[in-house]
């Protein structure tokens, strides 16, 4: 461990809903370069904790740094240009645009062309369109969707489109991607997809959390799991530790499950 | 698709015929067809921009083009202001306007946003009816006399139909032009990306705000200006200049090809402004007209002519290796 | 300016609200249950008033029949009017049925107007004259028959939504439509009957007022305005919040209207309309729908 500042710091977040309390001061770390998990059963406030540190849904309570700058309570927008994106799991993508376009559209409030340039056909302009579309293109051949980089993202399937988000999340250079129910509803064959490309990416230096239901998934990519229920954070560390701990297995994973895990299945 | 080059061509021959028009012929049933034409390919531009591009559905777009009327008539006939002037200051107090009630409303939602645009045109339409004192009421300011404007070196007495249909087809290129650079830059992509997914493009760093209010403040600011030059055509100013007859007009060009198509919207323009006279139907046929299309839209084709004609292109993409890996 | 006065315009005025109400509350109703803004709404107001006019002087009908005619023909319309049209829109989008509804609202009044021309009319019938007179107070017979109906269409309406069992179905899918979905309310049917009724109480209100203003094919426009307002500073999707809303709107304008020109009134409506939106969008008593 090293002693530098950690890459997001989220600290006592705390979201209600008419009574129910989703998320209950949570608080935890994230160091450069992870790849971590966060997992719990329905119900447990994974997706509202994405939504609050994206900004698309107000937290009641705590606050949350990324590399050092507040993001507390700013507005979606501002905190995706901050660095921290993310993808949503209601999969979404401009069905109308191309999947390139699609890339392009996520750079561009990113790449320091301001409003006047815009409207222009000068150099700044032209050479942040050229760079923004050759990155669009590695990232769609990293994803494995080059040959459909002309073709109208409507034509994609779900898993593919769940590919094209996760690229779209990454066209700004983000420091921090936050990948919401990324393999679920998707088959096997492209989960491994994803996976490979989780990992090509962290490789590249991205961090990442990952929120999801499919344990399996959760627990052979990532170093590190969070596990949720019922709003509050019960466990925090690497997978082996997460498989064992008794409080995770009864909350969570139900008698059967916490057996086959005993057994050491992936 | 054709080349580039090829369609700069024949964009500007086609401006070129627009312009020989009037000394082609003098018949001012044509020139009236012309500034018709012109003035509406304006006005559903810009309704294009908001709601086409933006996907804002907005019924404001009349009461910025009788503000810009309104205050060019006063300040002309009061002011002793020469014409650009009057209807430069037409566009800008509608564009300001437009910036106050998108700001007001959008931050709460498009439904929000859709009623108070509606009763925004309304309010404006019993104003100018009502507070007699500034827009002399119902009868309005008539006898606007004939504009000079002041270009330099060269004053332009505009007291033939001709003049009118130079000025104002002169502005409707411009407007058209400043529309297109818009669309087609990346202003007009990040527009799109709000109305086809605005949480998407949250998530992307776009504010969604801002570029409504720049969409609205546009369309409204072109608006006001051909409202300012409009009504020295008709030579007075008067409550109709909001009539809801010019928001149907409009809604119908930009739906019939299809909200968001930049040609599209501008070909509807120039036919549904010739077509009604020529097929000689009385105002309130024509309007049956229009909202039958407007049913028939929405029922069967949301899209307009155009988007059903690009979901039939998209069938080329649909080949069986496309089935999930 | 004595207090037989002001009650004189209270009187008017709650009469005018009343109806307004009956307009507004099935707006209101439309809105809550399908999520749709009904611009034909006014047209049907005034096709109510028409066909009361024709029933009335062309046919000599009695005001009674008359109104229960063209109630049951609106009602009649409203059922049409969904399954022909609304029943494909659900879950279209808002801009589709703004846009379905204005399309209407086109055919429908301009087509009032070539067929019948924008000259008013007048019921007039014997009953026109006889005025009631309590002390101070004079009403027209047929101001207090229009305050009576409206009365008894609010008590019907009352019991439908808070007596049976369809009428809780209509509220509980204007409430939240995922949880009266997934208790099994066939979304169709609670829809069809929401929109029957709201034409219906349309098509009644014009039929209400027909004896007492002109009637003429354009009088929906602007009454389908002051709608939307009404249910806006009511509180969208809130029916009740509707109906005092617009009583108290009624009430405002005519004694407002008694010293100023009422077409101030107007302008101050829509103004209160849009500051509402502004400062509470929830409108004053809160909404069943997020606006």
């Amino acid at each position: 461990m090293t002693a530098t500042r950690a890459l997001l710091e989220v600290r006592g977040l705390t979201k209600r809903y008419l009574g129910v309390t989703a998320v209950d001061d949570v608080a935890f770390e994230v160091e450069a370069g992870a790849v971590v998990g966060l997992i719990g059963p329905n119900g447990s406030g994974k997706s509202t904790i994405v939504d609050c540190l994206s900004g698309f849904q107000p937290a009641d309570e705590g606050r949350w740094l990324l590399d050092g700058h507040e993001l507390t309570g700013r507005p979606g927008h501002l905190i995706a240009r901050a660095g921290l994106t993310r993808t949503f799991q209601t999969v979404r993508a401009y069905d109308e645009l191309t999947l390139l376009d699609n890339l392009r559209v996520a750079a561009q409030e990113s790449d320091g062309v301001g409003w006047l340039q815009a409207l222009g056909r000068g150099a700044r302009l032209r050479a942040a369109e050229a760079a923004s579309a050759a990155r669009g293109r590695d990232l769609l051949a990293t994803v494995g969707l080059a040959e459909y980089a002309a073709a109208p993202a409507a034509i994609l399937s779900y898993g593919q489109r769940k590919l094209l988000a996760i690229a779209a999340a990454m066209m700004a250079r983000p420091k921090l991607v936050v990948l919401d129910e990324p393999v679920a509803g998707v088959n096997p064959t492209m989960i491994r997809r994803v996976e490979q490309v989780i990992h090509q990416l962290n490789a590249e230096g991205v961090t990442l959390v990952i929120v999801e239901h499919n344990v399996d998934f959760i627990m052979s990519l990532c170093r590190r799991v969070i596990v949720l229920v019922a709003g509050r954070k019960i466990a925090d560390g690497p997978p082996s530790l997460i498989r064992s701990d008794p409080r995770v297995l009864a909350a969570y994973l139900g008698p059967a499950r916490a057996a086959e895990l005993g057994h050491g299945h992936p | 698709m054709t080349p580039g080059w090829l369609r700069a061509l024949l964009v500007l021959l086609g401006i070129a015929a627009l312009f020989a028009v009037p000394r082609l012929t003098g018949n001012e049933y044509v020139l009236a067809l012309g500034v018709s034409f012109a003035t509406f390919s304006v006005l559903s531009g810009g309704l294009n921009l908001v709601y086409g591009y933006t996907g804002l559905l907005s019924f404001a777009q009349v009461g910025f083009f009788g503000i810009g009327g309104y205050t060019a008539a006063l300040l002309v006939t009061e002011g002793g202001w020469p014409l650009w002037a009057g209807a430069a200051s037409g566009g800008m107090l509608a564009a300001l306007v437009g910036l106050v009630i998108g700001y007001s409303s959008l931050r709460l939602s498009r439904h929000a946003f859709a009623i108070v645009s509606l009763s925004f045109a309304f309010l404006c339409m019993i104003v100018a009816r009502d507070w007699v004192s500034l827009t002399r009421g119902a009868m309005g300011i008539p006898g606007l006399p004939v504009p000079v404007l002041d270009l330099p070196g060269l004053p332009w007495r505009l007291s033939r139909p001709a003049d009118f249909y130079y000025l104002l087809m002169g502005f409707a290129v411009i407007a058209q032009a400043v529309i297109y650079v818009v669309v087609t830059s990346r202003l007009g992509r990040a527009m799109q990306a709000v109305k086809l997914n605005e949480a998407l493009a949250q998530s992307q760093g776009i504010d969604p705000l801002r570029y409504k209010l720049l969409a609205l403040a546009l369309s409204a600011l072109l608006a006001g200006i051909v409202g300012g030059f409009f009504v020295f055509y008709l030579t007075i100013v008067d409550p109709s200049i909001f009539d809801f007859y010019y928001t149907e007009t409009m809604l119908i060009m930009v739906i019939i090809w299809g909200p968001g198509s930049f040609w599209g919207v501008l070909g509807a323009s120039a036919v549904l402004a010739a077509l009604p006279d020529l097929l000689r139907f009385t105002t309130d046929l024509r309007m049956v007209l229009y909202g039958a299309v407007l049913i028939a839209a929405m029922l069967v084709f949301p899209g307009g002519v155009g988007g059903w004609l690009r979901r039939r292109h998209l069938r080329r993409w649909r080949r069986p290796s496309l089935a999930a890996p | 300016m004595d207090a037989g006065f002001y009650l004189q315009l209270l009187l008017n005025g709650m009469v005018i609200g009343v109806i307004y109400a009956l307009v507004a509350m099935g707006l209101s109703l439309i809105f809550g249950v399908l999520e749709i803004v009904n611009f034909a709404h006014g047209e049907f107001y005034m096709l109510g008033a028409m066909l009361a006019y024709f029933l009335t002087m062309n046919m000599g009908l009695g005001y009674w029949p008359t109104v229960g005619v063209v109630t049951a023909v609106a009602v009649g319309l409203g059922y049409v009017l969904y399954e022909a049209l609304l029943a494909s829109l659900q879950g279209g989008g808002f801009e589709r049925s703004i846009l379905l509804t204005l399309g209407l609202s086109m055919v429908l009044q301009n087509g009032a107007v070539f067929l019948f021309t924008t000259t008013p009319r007048m019921v007039q019938t014997p009953q026109s004259y006889t005025n009631i007179v309590v002390g101070d107070l004079r009403v027209t017979l047929m101001r207090v028959f229009a305050l009576a109906l409206g009365l008894l269409a609010f008590a019907a309406l009352y019991l439908i939504l808070y007596r049976t069992r369809v009428g809780k179905a209509m509220r509980g899918v204007a409430q939240n439509r995922d949880a009266a979905l997934m208790v099994g309310i066939d979304p169709r049917a609670v829809s069809r009957l929401a929109v029957a009724i709201g034409i219906g109480l349309s098509g009644l209100a014009g039929a209400a007022l027909a004896p007492v203003y002109a009637v003429h094919p354009l009088m929906g426009f602007s009454f389908v305005f002051k709608a939307f307002a009404i249910i806006i500073i009511g509180g969208l999707g809130n029916i009740a919040g509707a109906a005092v809303a617009a009583v108290a709107l009624g009430m405002l304008e005519s004694v407002i209207g008694g010293f100023l020109p009422l077409v101030m009134v107007d302008a101050l409506v829509f103004s209160s309309m849009i500051a509402m939106l502004l400062v509470r969008p929830q409108g004053l008593f809160g909404s069943g729908v997020r606006v």
